[in-house]
């Protein structure tokens, strides 16, 4: 495991948050195409995209995660009628939220991966992982901390 | 054993590795894997096994788990999606609840698609770090069993619900079959022949009518004609129906179906069942031949309902106590445990494209119109004849009324092609020498039986076949004693000949009940006001409501061995889902909230894709069907007070997970 520092080298930590019925299965379906990708990503697996709660990607964040992914089945086809759509609208929020805690949009990323998507699994881990490495490891949240009270200072 | 799930250190961990028969191997180095992993907290020990899915290597773990007695079990091996089941079925033979395993997914995952070995192994390793992290919290958890009742309603008496029915009443369950006209059948018993092979339509549905009435399992078929559902409560296994029977009027216990009341009867109303193009007695046969044989008492048009005392049918009938002129509608409640729904379709209403003169320009006829005018059972005892009682010799059929047009319904009607041709026969059989001219759009005639009466058509000398690009280009204008198809072209309208009779042949749209019956049955209808199936393909017959099936016409278009295939197939779905004397098992992946902590804001209930979250108004709180909730999890990301536990991905299972990736 690498250490998390802003050389080329650095190799973020990404946590994926993906439903079980699709993109679970596109994952997997990357795997049996044995398509390589950068090993960056470790999958959380949940029934569906529905039940990721906002605090579950902040948390990533402050536990160290230099980005995360939720990924969901694609509009009508979610396996609980609609849970994606959920996802989708609270994914709007988080992404505001993140900007408020200083933390780069870029570093989280919403998409749909259907069962059949192995390709566009393998394309969206690897944007993910080249953007996130560019930008270099998450602010610890004592740095946020400091800058938010220098904010303060300057008012 | 631990059952807490609380992470205790005391709690401990067996974690198997499965080589994959070597494919896991190539990549991921197991004893590098043993190192990393055997200094994680609560891993008691590390097991290899070479192929964990055969037979000899579940027999392996099972004998390991045994003899370890770990309290929670981590198996590193192939995608979840492949063999949890596998391992679950196998951790039977352990001290170990199937829901304290945890599945490390490092083939598809892992060794398939990570290209640098060590990067591979350090992935696995983070992998089982997670899981057993995770692990240590996950609780014991036992499937649901649910009684349930194994009688179902059927609503509709079409080919598709009298199929259904049969299936059922001959495997030995109860049937309640609602049919909200006066007889059974559906609509095909309404024709005199039906495509492709111009069979007659009575004909072919009377042994199944006969089967319903009669049959060896008729008595376990409780037919309620003139009824329809007004209140379904519950959930699979267990749906209170109330349904609304309006009076007949006559016993259907001492009617002999002689018909005397009928003749006996002064009033006059247009016949429902002939679309008004003649009239009836009030009291009448829906149609000659028409099942159960029993007459029925239209009681808006009986003379009874102007305040005149008329008796003239009870005093015809040659049977004491049938003619019940003082008859009541009932409600009638039933306890069943699915529900099949099969009401059948609707014909898009030809009127809406006032150009093409349907109900003002006379001789212009819709496809029912015409399937009564040729049936006996029908308005002119099944002559066909153009205004002025005149024989047709000039005839335009239209097809795509509606169907295949953005402004009407998208999509293709699938029988009506075959309609069309059937008309085409039925004319030519009574005038030879008539011609006959198709304005169309497409020709669609799939199947091994359709190409005949396709090519039988095609090929005749006295047919013509015009295309036509779309419906607001096509109108029919009256003349004397005549009617004249145009075509536009441009600004332009030009003649495309003069017609005896002109027959439309609109869409099938949904059925007026679908919308009113759709919010009874709590299910979902799709954007053309169709029912809305579970997946069109994979479950075209379910709803998304479980224990509610659809069949036939009323959830698309579709013909009549479609209608009697999907009979039989919801039947199936019944039959396997619900067997008598056996509990109903779910799986424990539900949602429940916990009371004293709720505060009764309602946004669950809000979220719920399955309508399963209820308010319980006496305490205040929210509460969950187990049977309805299918374990998404929607409400429990959503409860902004943290008070839904989504069991199996419980919020401290998900962080287990998460830290133990990041530690």
């Amino acid at each position: 495991m690498s250490d998390a520092t802003a050389t080329p080298t650095f190799e973020p930590r990404i946590v994926g948050f993906l439903c079980n019925w699709c993109s679970y299965a596109g994952a997997d379906k990357a795997g049996s195409a044995q398509t390589p990708y950068p090993p960056n990503v470790h999958v959380i697996r949940l029934m569906c995209s529905g039940r990721v709660e906002p605090e579950f990607i902040l948390t990533a964040f402050r536990e160290g995660a230099d980005g995360v992914l939720v990924l969901a089945c694609h509009p009508g086809d979610c396996h609980y009628k609609e849970g994606n759509y959920r996802a989708y609208a609270r994914s709007q929020m988080v992404e505001r939220l993140l900007t408020q805690f200083d933390i780069d949009a870029r570093r989280y990323r919403f998409d749909f991966v259907s069962a059949g998507e192995g390709e566009k699994f393998v394309n969206v881990i690897t944007e993910m992982v080249n953007t996130v490495r560019e930008l270099g490891p998450v602010g610890r949240l004592d740095a946020v901390m400091a800058g938010a009270a220098e904010h303060k200072a300057g008012l | 054993m631990l059952t807490t799930g609380d992470g205790s250190m005391e709690t401990t961990v067996g974690v198997y590795f499965c080589h994959c028969g070597g494919i896991i191997t190539e990549k991921i180095d197991p004893a590098l894997v043993r190192t990393a992993v055997l200094e994680f907290p609560h891993v008691a020990y590390f097991t290899e096994i070479s192929l964990m899915c055969s037979e000899e290597g579940l027999g392996d773990l099972v004998r390991d788990i045994n003899e370890r007695r770990p309290d929670r079990v981590v198996i590193a091996a192939c995608t979840p999606r492949e063999h949890e089941k596998t391992f679950k079925r196998a951790l039977a033979g352990t001290a170990v609840n199937p829901f304290l395993l945890q599945v490390v997914n490092i083939r598809e995952q892992v060794a398939w698609v990570v290209d640098d070995p060590a990067a591979a192994t350090r992935k696995a390793v983070a992998g089982i770090r997670s899981a057993v992290a995770r692990v240590v919290h996950n609780l014991p958890l036992q499937k649901i069993e649910v009684p349930t009742r194994d009688e179902t309603l059927v609503i509709g008496a079409g080919p598709a619900g009298m199929q259904a029915a049969l299936n059922l009443a001959q495997s030995g369950r109860s049937v309640v079959l609602v049919e909200k006209h006066p007889m059974i059948g559906g609509m095909p018993v309404r024709y005199e022949s039906v495509a492709p092979n111009m069979e007659c339509g009575p004909c072919m549905l009377e042994p199944m009518m006969d089967q319903v009435l009669h049959g060896d399992a008729h008595d376990r078929i409780e037919l309620l004609t003139m009824a329809e559902v007004t209140g379904v409560k519950g959930f699979l296994g267990n749906f209170e129906v109330t349904i609304r029977q309006q009076p007949r009027f006559v016993s259907e216990v001492n009617c002999i179906g002689c018909s005397m009341c009928v003749d006996a009867c002064p009033a006059r109303t247009p016949h429902p069942y002939n679309c008004g193009m003649n009239d009836k007695p009030a009291m009448a046969m829906p149609f000659l031949g028409a099942l159960p044989n029993l007459p029925y008492l239209d009681m808006d048009a009986c003379v009874r309902a102007t305040g005149e005392d008329c008796t003239a049918c009870r005093d015809a009938c040659p049977i004491p106590d049938t003619v019940l002129l003082d008859d009541a509608a009932r409600t009638i409640e039933r306890t069943v445990g699915s529900v099949i729904v099969a009401t059948g379709a609707g014909l898009f209403d030809a009127g809406r494209v006032p150009q093409l003169g349907h109900g003002a320009v006379p001789g212009v006829l819709s496809s029912i119109e015409f399937e009564r005018m040729s049936s006996p059972s029908g308005p002119t005892a099944g002559k066909i004849a153009a205004p002025g009682d005149t024989e047709p010799q000039r005839v335009a059929i239209v097809h795509c009324v509606g169907s295949l047009d953005k402004e009407h319904c998208d999509y293709c009607s699938a029988v009506c092609c075959q309609v069309a041709f059937k008309f085409n026969h039925l004319v030519r059989h009574r005038f030879p020498e008539a011609s006959i001219t198709h304005f169309h759009r497409e020709l669609v005639f799939p199947g091994k039986e359709a190409g005949r009466l396709l090519l039988h058509g095609l090929h005749q000398e006295k047919n013509s076949f015009v295309r036509y690009g779309r419906l607001a280009d096509v109108r029919v204008v009256d003349q004397p004693n005549e009617r004249e198809v145009q075509l536009r072209d441009g600004a332009q309208w030009t003649s495309a000949g003069r017609y005896d009779l002109v027959l439309l042949c609109p869409a099938m749209v949904p059925g007026d009940d679908t919308a009113a019956l759709s919010a009874l049955l709590d299910v979902t209808t799709d954007r053309w006001g169709f029912f809305e199936e579970l997946h069109t393909r994979m479950s075209p017959t379910q709803s998304k409501a479980a224990g509610i099936y659809f069949a036939g016409t009323c959830h698309g278009p579709g013909d009549i061995p479609h209608a009697v295939s999907e009979g039989m197939a919801a039947t199936a779905a019944i039959l396997s889902s619900i067997v008598p004397g056996r509990m109903m098992e779910l799986e424990p992946i539900r949602a429940e909230v916990i009371a004293e902590r709720c505060s009764g804001c309602k946004i669950c209930l809000s979220v719920c894709p399955y309508r399963a979250i209820s308010f319980d108004e006496a305490n205040g709180v929210a509460a969950i069907n187990a049977v309805i909730c299918q374990g998404c999890g929607t409400c429990v990301a959503a409860c902004p007070a943290g008070v839904i536990t989504g069991a199996h991905f419980t919020s401290e299972q998900v962080y287990a997970e998460l830290r133990g990736i990041l530690a």
